[in-house]
């Protein structure tokens, strides 16, 4: 197959040769077939003929384009089969037959109701990894889930947002992307496993709403020593997250002592850089009506990049609130090669590049995420050949 | 059976959150996690040495050492060991050294200047291991003009992109209640790991990764910047709807803090929805397709929020959900680790620590089916396996871990 190659496709592919089968419909499993392919598996997405449910997510380009299905689709191939007919669904099991790991997010019910179960493929050193909402055993099982319930039932929405409103579920689909990296991470561990065990493949059971919460420990067990739940900050607090500057928003986060000294000294306010009672957080908190309006008038002259690199220069803890704009304008993402465009498809939009940098074995975009049974054809080909 | 990582090694120099969860889950996941901790600069998540202890865990009758009882620490340090080594010293070093020949993995979460001073890089650390796997963690990466700018969980919000899509339609950006990049980082720490894991049993080539927590959080919005790239346009903040399905919202129930989330992603459930609550929505014009309910979906929420008050939030919920709606209560942290589904599924485990005793936390979020990992041991107190890990892996007696202890170079709790 002639493949026209990323920049960095010398270099070897971790999982070069993993035949993936993704017959998924859900963002947190989408992602994890996407890290697959990232890290050089072949994965094949099975798509019912009217297409993943991403493709008709907004938001959307002026093309009609669904922005979700470009971002969580691309890399993979696709063909189309409906698996509740018989014909095709023989043709998907043919598929599995010949895959190393096969990615669903169908709950148990539906599974057993398509034929698709673990057990019904009788091959122990298959690899099956489950992302759904809520696990595949359980009183929640059956119960459809998304991002909102996830930011429900894991805790986050309870201190999210403000104490004035209602809570706040986890930006976009930050909650499945963090499920599609667990299982990413639990997939490879149990093909390793394999790797050394030849035969014994398994099942991998990956609930989104149990990886947030395992992202809220420390909210919780917090909770549990202080026998208080946490709660939602005040809209005004200048120790919890971004406050107004001159061009946009700030976070000064002053976790040390040095840090509120240098930081109140820069805003020009030497009496409050010098109580020593300030080093001390619990007295910050304490005490914040007395410094609150008079650090907030000294920020709004600053600008939030000059800011950010004065407190850089003193070693302060801080950072802008940057848009994606300007996030494409900054000079050390592009320095770190960050940005990329799938390799079939340079003329394409410019992607986000992967989470962290491997040496070695770098993640690549081969290619752009494929319209809906694009590759049947050619896939169909394989399975019978 | 303990885990699909039993058999595999980390040597760790992890702290706070990024990192200790990092390696936390590897070990949960059966890896053998030996951390070493600097005792002159302890982990700052297990607080300062003077710090008063926790109220619910002042009385328990072990609970003696801040340290050991702090709940930040003990919360990401699940399934590891910890040793003391004072790096600064020429002995700390030299055993830190001898120790990492055991290692398949190595992960630091220093600031990225610490592992050159300290004379462990990457390729220094090669020397004593040639086929080492390490990552190291960082706010901006190990290369780039902003390499040694610092930066934490609350500041790398911010600057990745996350907090200006966190808050409400209309209002500020906003930070997550709690530092979330951290653990955006620890779990994509995992899959660096493990994957050059596998790479090196088939090539016996380690490597190193470099972790930006900046690049970490940017991913996990990812879209909103290939809609920029794609449209030129910056996302909103949504609060909690969503770009295309309404109803998408999180509404309040009968009583003070009590929340129900409630969403419908097609017409199904939407029907099922307005079934559910016999208020007529099904018949109204406004709400008839996915379209009008998003053109009026402030008006949908006034109307859903009306109907949701006069109901208890549990029993909403589990209507809803038994109906087909995407629906959930909104659970506090105490409430979370009473969950009785996380409790069933093991992922909520009852943890006995020696110094704070027993309480709820929450584990590893895998379920393996052929390689079942055990119950995690519980965070280490500082310095607790010195004698066991010295003795196993270096042989050290028990007369030379304590001779170690006496100059300081190892030992636990405050130096002298």
């Amino acid at each position: 197959m002639a493949e026209v190659m990323s920049g960095e496709s010398n270099s070897p592919r971790a999982l070069a040769g993993v035949r993936v089968i993704d017959i998924s419909t859900s963002p947190a499993a989408a992602w994890t077939s996407r890290l697959l392919a990232d890290a050089g598996a072949d994965v094949v997405l099975v798509e019912s003929p009217e297409g993943h449910p991403l493709r008709r997510t907004g938001p959307f380009a002026a093309s009609g384009t669904s922005i979700p299905e470009a971002q969580f689709l691309a890399n993979k191939r696709s063909i189309t089969l409906d698996l509740e007919d018989g014909a095709s669904l023989e043709v998907a099991r043919k598929l599995i037959a010949g895959a190393d790991i096969v990615v669903s997010s169908f709950t148990p019910s539906r599974l057993e109701a398509l034929g698709l179960t673990y057990a019904s493929f009788g091959r122990p050193d298959l690899i099956m990894t489950h992302v759904t909402p809520h696990g595949m055993t359980g009183e929640l099982a059956e119960v459809p889930g998304n991002d909102l319930t996830v930011g429900a039932r894991s805790g986050w929405a309870s201190i999210n947002g403000t104490e004035d409103r209602e809570p706040l579920k986890p930006a976009a689909w930050t909650s499945s992307y963090c499920a599609g990296i667990a299982a990413y991470g639990a997939t490879v561990a149990a093909l390793r496993w394999r790797d050394a065990h030849p035969g014994e493949g398994q099942e991998v059971d990956v609930a989104v709403t149990e990886v947030m919460a395992a992202t809220f420990a420390p909210g919780m067990l917090r909770s549990l020593y202080t026998g208080k739940a946490q709660t939602r900050q005040s809209a005004d607090d200048q120790l919890a997250g971004p406050v107004p500057v001159a061009d946009g928003h700030f976070a000064l986060t002053l976790s040390r002592a040095h840090f509120w000294r240098d930081a109140m000294n820069l805003l020009g306010l030497e009496d409050l850089a010098e109580d020593e009672r300030y080093g001390a957080s619990w007295f910050r908190q304490a005490h914040r009506e007395e410094y609150s309006s008079r650090v907030a008038e000294a920020m709004s002259h600053w600008k939030k990049m000059d800011l950010f690199e004065e407190l850089a220069i003193r070693r302060v803890v801080a950072g802008p609130v940057l848009y994606m704009p300007e996030l494409r304008a900054t000079d050390h993402l592009e320095a770190r090669d960050y940005w990329r465009h799938a390799a079939d498809d340079r003329g394409g939009p410019e992607y986000p590049g992967p989470a962290y940098q491997m040496t070695s074995t770098p993640q690549t975009l081969d290619r752009h995420a494929p319209r809906t049974g694009e590759h049947s054809d050619e896939v169909r080909q394989e399975v019978q050949s | 059976m303990s885990g699909p990582l039993s058999g595999t090694r980390g040597i760790v120099l992890t702290q706070a959150w990024a990192g200790s969860w990092c390696t936390s889950l590897l070990g949960q996941m059966g890896a053998d996690v030996v951390q070493i901790e600097v005792r002159k600069r302890p982990d700052s998540w297990r607080g300062d040495y003077a710090a008063p202890l926790p109220s619910q865990v002042r009385d328990r009758p072990n609970a003696v050492n801040p340290w050991n009882c702090n709940p930040l620490y003990n919360s990401v340090n699940l399934g590891k060991r910890c040793i003391t080594l004072d790096l600064g010293t020429e002995q700390g070093m030299a055993i830190f050294k001898r120790l990492l020949p055991f290692a398949d993995f190595c992960a630091e979460n220093f600031s990225p200047r610490v592992l050159g001073n300290f004379g462990i890089t990457y390729e220094q650390m090669c020397e004593s291991k040639p086929d080492i796997v390490l990552a190291s963690l960082s706010a901006y990466g190990h290369s780039g003009p902003w390499t040694n700018i610092p930066g934490i969980g609350g500041t790398i919000e911010p600057s990745s992109g996350m907090s200006g899509m966190l808050g409400y339609e209309g209002g500020p950006p906003l930070n997550s209640g709690q530092m979330f990049p951290d653990a955006i980082a620890a779990l994509n720490g995992v899959a660096g790991i493990v994957t050059a894991l596998r790479h090196r049993d088939l090539t016996g080539q380690g490597q190193y990764i470099d972790l930006s927590m900046m690049e970490s959080s940017l991913a996990a919005v990812g879209d909103a910047y290939l809609e920029y790239s794609m449209t030129g346009q910056q996302r909103p903040r949504l609060g909690n709807h969503h770009p295309s399905f309404a109803p998408h919202s999180i509404y309040l129930a009968s009583g003070e803090e009590r929340w129900v989330a409630i969403a419908c992603e097609d017409e199904v459930q939407w029907r099922a929805l307005a079934e559910a609550a016999g208020q007529g929505w099904a018949e109204d014009a406004r709400f008839a397709s996915m379209a009008s309910r998003k053109a009026n979906e402030a008006t949908l929420d006034q109307v859903i929020a009306a109907w949701t008050s006069g109901q208890d939030r549990d029993h909403l919920a589990s209507r809803l959900s038994a109906v087909g709606v995407i629906a959930a209560p909104v659970l506090d942290a105490l409430e979370l680790a009473e969950d009785a589904n996380l409790r069933a599924r093991e992922v909520i485990r009852d943890i006995d620590h020696p110094e704070v005793g027993v309480f709820p936390q929450v584990t590893l979020p895998m379920h393996f089916s052929r390689t079942k990992p055990q119950a995690p041991r519980p965070a280490p107190q500082q310095g607790q396996h010195n004698h066991e890990v010295l003795a196993e892996l270096l042989d050290m007696s028990a007369d030379e871990v304590d001779a170690l202890i006496r100059s300081g170079v190892s030992g636990g709790g405050p130096p002298d």
